[in-house]
């Protein structure tokens, strides 16, 4: 009985939830630079850090997520729902992405290369956090933002397979062969870790 | 879900971009021309969009006030008139009766005043 309310009550705040990102798109499509403001700071976190995992540098991921944002504004009318404006957002930043690392040509570097993780060690990181971001970093690029659609987004390869107008094959491959890399690695850098 | 799932999960979370970005992305926004193609877009949703708020919630409330009064308006118009045209068949209906009436008393009227008629005749002629 109390699991019955509390599901009802569940479904009730995520109806109000999207009843309420519904009224905030459209009044953001209205041209309310509040409501473009919210959306933004909603979705902020994803973009940004989708960008800063590829990109493995928070200034030039915050510019890149930048641009994003002013794109979407630019193109807003287009956007149907707010479901369709997370799945725009995802695809923008992954093709900026590549474009980015394209333009930049940017350097794969071997795990031996790669740098010490003290930069992106954070108070309250663990070490493995921290290694498997080092370690992420060092994926080639359309694999890292795959491992990173995965694990950050939580989505599945079909789902990513539409972001990056990728086959689903090579998805699952890309995720298959990174997980291999990654788990190797790992255990290579933390010796007698259980992974 | 494996724990080295977990700790990819962990270690690949969403983090926040500095606290001023938004406010960042804003500024450059205010600084953007806003282009033909958003200005239509704008002016083609607004119509539509006005008419849709007037049905959200805290207007629609005077919607609705504002349609119930017309309708009591409306039924109110239309029970008066009712009630006059009921009057006005009621005053023609009696009228009628009136009339036919009347017309009965001439036709006895005029009856007895032949019979008196042809009563004068018959003594005048003996």
């Amino acid at each position: 009985m109390a699991n019955e309310k509390r599901t009802d009550q569940l479904i009730e705040q995520k109806e109000v939830g999207m009843q309420r990102a519904d009224d905030t798109l459209s009044r953001a499509k209205n041209g309310d630079q509040m409501a473009f403001a919210d959306l933004m700071r909603e979705h902020q976190a994803m973009v940004f850090s989708l960008a800063q995992y590829f990109l493995r540098d928070r200034a030039t991921a915050e510019d890149l997520a930048q641009e994003v944002f002013i794109h979407l504004y630019q193109n807003l009318s287009s956007i149907e729902s707010p479901a369709h404006l997370k799945y725009w957002l995802r695809k923008v930043t992954g093709h900026r992405c590549i474009d980015h690392a394209r333009k930049h040509k940017m350097r794969t570097v071997s795990i031996d290369e790669a740098p010490e993780p003290v930069a992106s060690f954070e108070f309250g990181d663990s070490l493995m956090t921290a290694t498997l971001r080092r370690i992420v970093a060092t994926l080639p690029e359309k694999p890292r933002l795959v491992v990173t659609l995965r694990y950050q987004e939580d989505l599945d390869p079909t789902e990513i397979a539409e972001i990056l107008d990728m086959p689903l094959n090579t998805v699952k491959s890309h995720l298959r062969r990174s997980l291999a890399i990654l788990r190797e690695k790992v255990t290579r850098c933390l010796g007698e870790v259980e992974v | 879900m494996s724990r080295f799932d977990d700790e990819l999960r962990l270690a690949l979370r969403r983090e926040e971009p500095s606290a001023d970005f938004a406010d960042r992305v804003m500024a450059r926004i205010a600084e953007l021309p806003v282009t033909p193609k958003q200005e239509k877009s704008r002016e083609r949703s607004n119509w539509w969009q006005r008419l849709a708020a007037v049905f959200q919630p805290p207007q629609m409330k005077w919607a609705l006030a504002g349609t119930l009064a017309v309708v009591l308006m409306i039924a109110g118009f239309g029970a008066y008139r009712y009630r006059e045209q009921q009057r006005m068949l009621a005053e023609i209906a009696e009228g009628e009766k009136a009339k036919e009436q009347v017309m009965l008393a001439m036709r006895i009227a005029s009856g007895k005043l032949n019979v008196a008629q042809k009563k004068v005749q018959k003594t005048s002629e003996r």
